[in-house]
């Protein structure tokens, strides 16, 4: 195999010979080589098939706007990337990588049979062709279309590896470590502010290590290089980080920047992260971001050996690599001589300059003639020749806007374009800054920024080393301290759709590569109606591949305002969106996954219950205790067994989870009128009501039961999951309707662990821990609460029941939960004490009709509905949702209400959410007037019970309704909520 | 069983383990769990915070978002009206005395949260850098000085902040959520052991 190196040129490390495989064959390179440079050295140009044609396709660049070379690299099971830029892949020994998009393989692709009619796929073929049978998309069309179409296979294994995250702070960002972004860090940087400089190259220093002839301050360009890096490397307030990709730049500028850590390093570390994740706040950005050369649009421009001038360069002069033996360049721009003259002195043979532009600058002809290269100007490529690498090209003459018909043909084994030079104002742009057109470089640059913002060097049009330097420079703070001698940018012309004197309709020109969109599609596009911009961008896909259309965007507005006859600089740009490049998902999900994929709140109790062999079960943040099998239990034999236990002996539950809200202030009663609907004033101390909380629009929105601790404080207590919304409402209400109110609400849902004694025997129990509190039925009654001891330590202590039995809620500091659970749960085996769990708590209060704001409320139930008009406070003036509830809507007849249900086979247990019709008979869609809300086997009972909200049902108590199933129509009476014990005696068991 | 009613007869338990990675005294640093503390959530008006102070002998500090530090007993100020007091257990019965003092005198609000919250010590020259894997704050001594609180985020959870010197942070955090920050620390710790992020590339 042929070895395109070249001695004394390139920064890679020529002492460190490595190898990798590129699909499954050996190949040689060197440390600091890309994926694509070691190829290119080994003569490989062909890396890929195309999108949609399967054309064979070889490097366009050599950096992150590549738009053909797309790898999948492998670094072993969880560690596959699809659709990696070769241009940026750096190599190390052992690095495996694969060409995608084709079948057998890369050099006889079956699919490139697309190439041979692609007269049948015109932009939108797909929308146009697929659209009937409309049902067969789903199921043939687009898992077809998908897997013909042209990106790597996704990974289906889980992703080996981790991510981490940062915030940041700095004073000024620098993105872009070029010759500009350099300048600008040390200018920033001397004052001791913080100084970030990001480049996403795995070497800082930009164009400046493709250029190495350039002389700065006396010094070759490596030499400054080295010295700049060493002096901003020594400034504690500057981070240099390198490999690192600015993906977007977002309001107050906040910037994300993904740091790759280990995709360069041969060995894995299971341990090190793969990437970071940099959130970064800056005082000041400087965008310093470079420009993206443009590709020329002239047919057969995408065949292997195409590439852009500045890729050659950058191949040449960093990595030590000629493109070719026998190397064409096809220019309209000044920029491209540099190369051509560069790879001249390097050995290479170029075969002609051909330059669309009649007049050329007489000292670029002098050079070429000094080195024996011709310059054809006036000249225009009008096809390419070679399958799976350019052979040739055949040019034309181009005098007055007219292509000569006489072609001649230049053998050639690579050909550089120049279409001119595209500003990376990507990051600009997603900073929601505007843009201008400037005319003399064809393209888009910085106008009104909208943050603190400056884009220096060629990201702003101002193209020149030295140039760029004092751009740089000036922005940072500083002056122009910089001498500096190089070659001439120049100028250049920008093009749409080059002449030819071949007929249009039979070429392929192509201007989005990655997308297979040609100049026709854009034709035709605007053919059809399409207008806007945005609107062929879309119909056409052009810009819309991986790469965001680094390399198209601007040629295809320039055709697309030809074709519109709109001029440029009216037609605008398409947004630009982060990321900047592909990004993976593992970066931006860094550690929040599995177990801190978001936080398991667990109570001082949960312990014990996992220790016990607990089911849990989710209810918001918290993981709650279910039920408690035992043995070979499942839920429903354990449930039966809770059940029984508490009704007849003595359940303990974790109540923990429970909102506390601790209201406290001389207004606190006044507070508390205004917030829940029952009345407070009158509530002695010492005793609790159950509160009833109403959103504004008059529907129930939480409850609990509230205990009166003094004259000015209450003990709030919430459902578990409405704990933080109450909170947030009632501070709400405080801070924005009733300053005026002293009164100060603190959460307290931590502080307490709370356990739930229930059951005959739980008094019993509970009597002889309990010290300052008279537990005698008389002297603490139901619905009271006490302050006092247990083993010593304080507690309040809430005799209160969700269950109908005789209950206490025993409420201590919570780091006290567990210890207290355990010394009852031991004192308790004497009762036949029975840890429980939510499950069998919904069917205690089921039996007993106790709603549960969410289950059976849905968000439009109102205390009306719920049967539970007694709780609002009739002489009250005012509290939340007191006026929506005079609607007329909500007074209205024929609401649904909430009832009991009986089926007819006590053994049916009626499914939760089931439809409620009034009669079995109707047809299909049946005239549907409730639903079921809660179901449950109930032990106590021995047969089934159901909540359910009828329209008008507690008029229809008595009466038959029917829930419809799939298997079968079942029977039900609607009752009373009360199930079980309904006069309330078991609360006064003694 | 009268026995048993006196004195306090339940072990302490603040739920939450420290992987070795954050206990072990590196140069780098790491995260202690701070012992049982006495922690009240003081309300009362921005006006009478002098006669509080006098009142109760408090080293209440005037500015929001800044805290005064003295022996065990640390009080920040989080918002207009709201003030945290953490203390050792040591003046537990003095301060209860001084709050139902207060109580008494002003319109105000004490509520008892010692054992709501858990706080962490974040230490060592990493502290910053533990902490900004998940609080989005600046933390550089000249923006966030020691003495300085706040009240903030990390990652998924709600915390309190406080610089107490250059290299040492208090942390404050539900319950709850202990778990899952000192989970997050760790992956800190980890990360920060296994690569220096920004580092300079051996060529």
């Amino acid at each position: 195999m042929k070895n395109f190196r070249k001695t004394g040129r390139g920064r890679i490390r020529r002492a460190r010979l490595i190898s990798f495989t590129f699909d499954d064959r050996q190949y040689q390179g060197f440390v600091g080589d890309t994926l694509a440079s070691a190829l290119l050295a080994n003569g490989v140009h062909l890396i890929g098939r195309s999108f949609k044609y399967h054309r064979p396709r070889g490097f366009l660049g050599a950096g992150s706007e590549e738009a053909n070379a797309l790898v999948t690299f492998d670094r072993g099971p969880g560690r596959v990337t699809s659709n990696v830029r070769a241009t940026t892949l750096e190599l190390f020994d052992g690095l495996v990588a694969y060409s995608q998009n084709n079948y057998p393989n890369l050099k006889f692709d079956l699919g490139a049979i697309n190439d041979i009619f692609s007269m049948m796929f015109p932009a939108g073929f797909y929308n146009k062709t697929f659209m009937w049978p409309k049902s067969f998309w789903d199921k043939v069309y687009e898992p077809v279309i998908r897997k013909l179409a042209g990106l790597g296979p996704a990974p289906t294994e889980a992703d080996a590896d981790h991510y981490a995250s940062l915030y940041g702070h700095c004073e000024v960002l620098v993105v872009g470590a070029g010759p500009a972004g350099i300048a600008a860090a040390l200018a920033a940087s001397e004052k001791g502010d913080r100084v970030i400089l990001a480049d996403e190259q795995n070497e800082l220093g930009g164009s400046l290590l493709s250029n190495p002839e350039a002389r700065i301050d006396g010094q070759l360009a490596w030499q400054w290089l080295d010295k700049s890096l060493e002096t901003l490397w020594l400034r504690k307030n500057v981070t240099l980080l390198s490999r690192t990709t600015v993906i977007g730049y977002y309001h107050d500028n906040f910037l994300g920047l993904v740091e790759r850590l280990t995709d360069h390093q041969g060995d894995i570390n299971p341990a090190s992260p793969r990437e970071c994740l940099h959130r970064i706040r800056a005082g000041k950005v400087i965008l310093a971001a470079g420009a993206i050369e443009r590709p020329l649009v002239f047919a057969g421009n995408d065949r292997p050996g195409v590439m852009l001038a500045s890729a050659a360069q950058t191949y040449l002069n960093r990595y030590g690599v000629a493109v070719g033996d026998n190397v064409a360049v096809f220019t309209s721009h000044d920029s491209a001589y540099e190369t051509a003259f560069d790879l001249s002195d390097a050995g290479v043979k170029i075969s002609s300059i051909i330059d669309l532009r009649a007049d050329v600058s007489e000292i670029l002809l002098q050079q070429a003639h000094e080195r024996g290269i011709a310059v054809l100007t006036g000249t225009v490529v009008c096809g390419t020749k070679g399958r799976l690498r350019i052979t040739g090209v055949r040019v034309a003459k181009f005098q007055n806007q007219k292509v000569s018909n006489g072609t001649e043909h230049i053998a050639c084994d690579c050909l550089l374009m120049t279409g001119g030079w595209t500003p990376s104002v990507h990051l600009f742009s997603h900073s929601k800054g505007s843009l201008k057109w400037q005319d003399d470089i064809g393209a888009a640059v910085p106008d009104m920024a909208n943050e603190n913002t400056l884009s220096v060097g060629a990201c702003n049009g101002t193209f020149g080393l030295s140039a760029g330097l004092e751009e740089g420079s000036i922005a940072g703070g500083g002056g122009n301290p910089f001498r500096t001698e190089e070659t001439e940018f120049g100028t250049g012309q920008t093009w749409q759709t080059l002449p030819t004197n071949r007929d249009p309709s039979r070429i392929k020109a192509f201007v989005d590569f990655q997308n297979d969109v040609t100049e026709k599609d854009i034709n035709l596009a605007v053919l059809e109606g399409f207008k806007s911009i945005e609107h062929v961008k879309r119909y056409t896909t052009t810009g819309m591949a991986t790469d965001q259309g680094k390399t198209s965007n601007l040629n295809a507005v320039q055709i697309a305002s030809k074709a519109i006859q709109i001029p440029v600089q009216k037609i605008g740009l398409t947004t630009f969106r982060p990321p900047f490049t592909p990004t993976s998902f593992g970066a931006l999900v860094g550690h929040r996954a599995d177990d801190l994929f978001d936080v398991t709140r667990k109570t001082s109790i949960d312990g014990w219950a996992d220790d016990n062999g607990a089911v849990f079960e989710p209810v918001s943040l918290w993981r709650r205790a279910r039920y408690f099998p035992q043995g070979n239990e499942d839920m429903h034999a354990a449930v039966a067994r809770e059940c029984k236990a508490t009704r007849n002996e003595l359940g303990i539950f974790d109540a923990s989870t429970l909102g506390k809200i601790e209201v406290v202030g001389p207004d606190a009663a006044k507070f508390m009128n205004l917030m829940y609907t029952n009345p407070w004033t009158m509530l002695a101390i010492g005793r609790c009501r159950y509160g009833l909380m109403l959103h504004e629009d008059g529907y129930i929105m939480d409850d609990g039961v509230i205990g009166r601790l003094a004259d000015d404080r209450f003990h709030v207590t919430t459902t578990t999951g409405g704990a933080p919304r109450v909170l947030r409402m009632m501070e709400d209400y405080l801070q924005t309707e009733w300053p005026d109110l002293n009164v100060w609400l603190t959460s307290t849902t931590e502080q307490w662990a709370v356990i739930a004694l229930n059951g005959p025997h739980a008094r019993k129990l509970l009597e002889p821990f309990i010290d300052g509190i008279d537990l005698g039925p008389e002297a603490f009654p139901h619905m009271a609460v006490r302050e006092g001891t247990i083993f010593g330590v304080e507690t309040r202590l809430f005799r209160v029941s969700f269950s109908g039995e005789l209950g206490f809620e025993i409420n201590v500091p919570a780091h006290y939960g567990r210890a207290l659970w355990e010394k009852l749960f031991n004192a308790g085996k004497a009762y036949g004490i029975t840890p429980y769990g939510t499950e069998t708590m919904h069917v205690l209060r089921a039996e007993k009709g106790y709603i549960i704001v969410g289950q059976d409320t849905d968000g439009t139930i109102t205390p009306d509905d719920a049967g539970m008009s007694w709780a609002i406070g009739k002489k009250k003036p005012d509290f939340v949702g007191k006026r929506s509830l005079a609607r007329a809507d909500i007074q209205a007849p024929g609401r649904k209400q909430l009832v009991g249900l009986l089926t007819t086979d006590p053994n049916i247990v009626l499914e939760e959410g089931a439809q409620i019709v009034a009669t079995p008979g109707q047809s299909v869609p049946m005239t549907m007037i409730g639903h079921v809300t809660s179901s449950y086997w109930s032990t106590t009972l021995n047969r089934s019970i159901a909540l359910a909200v009828v329209k008008s049902g507690r008029a229809q108590t008595g009466s038959n309704i029917y829930v419809p199933m799939p298997e079968k129509t079942h029977e039900a009476k609607i009752c009373a909520t009360v199930f079980y014990d309904p006069k309330g005696e078991r609360l006064n068991v003694v | 069983m009268l026995s048993e009613k006196t004195g306090i007869h339940l072990s302490i338990d603040q739920g939450v383990r420290l992987a070795p990675i954050l206990t072990n005294e590196t140069e780098i640093g790491g995260v202690r769990l701070i012992d049982e503390q006495v922690r009240y959530s003081l309300r009362f008006k921005p006006e009478d915070i002098a006669a509080v102070r006098k009142a109760s002998q408090l080293d209440l500090p005037a500015n929001i978002g800044m805290s005064s530090i003295k022996g065990g007993q640390l009080v920040l100020r989080l918002g207009p009206d709201e003030w945290l007091l953490i203390s050792d257990l040591s003046r537990a019965l003095a301060l209860k005395q001084t709050f139902a003092t207060l109580s008494s005198k002003f319109t105000c609000s004490v509520v008892d949260i010692s054992h709501r919250n858990l706080g962490f010590i974040v230490h060592g020259e990493n502290a910053e850098n533990i902490l900004n894997t998940g609080c989005p704050l600046d933390l550089s001594l000249h923006v966030f000085p020691v003495g300085k609180c706040t009240r903030t985020v990390y990652e998924n959870t709600e915390i309190i902040l406080l610089r107490k010197a250059e290299h040492e942070f208090h942390v404050e955090v539900w319950r709850s959520f202990a778990p899952y920050l000192s989970r997050f620390f760790e992956t800190s710790v980890t990360d920060k052991a296994q690569i220096r992020m920004g580092a300079r590339d051996d060529k």
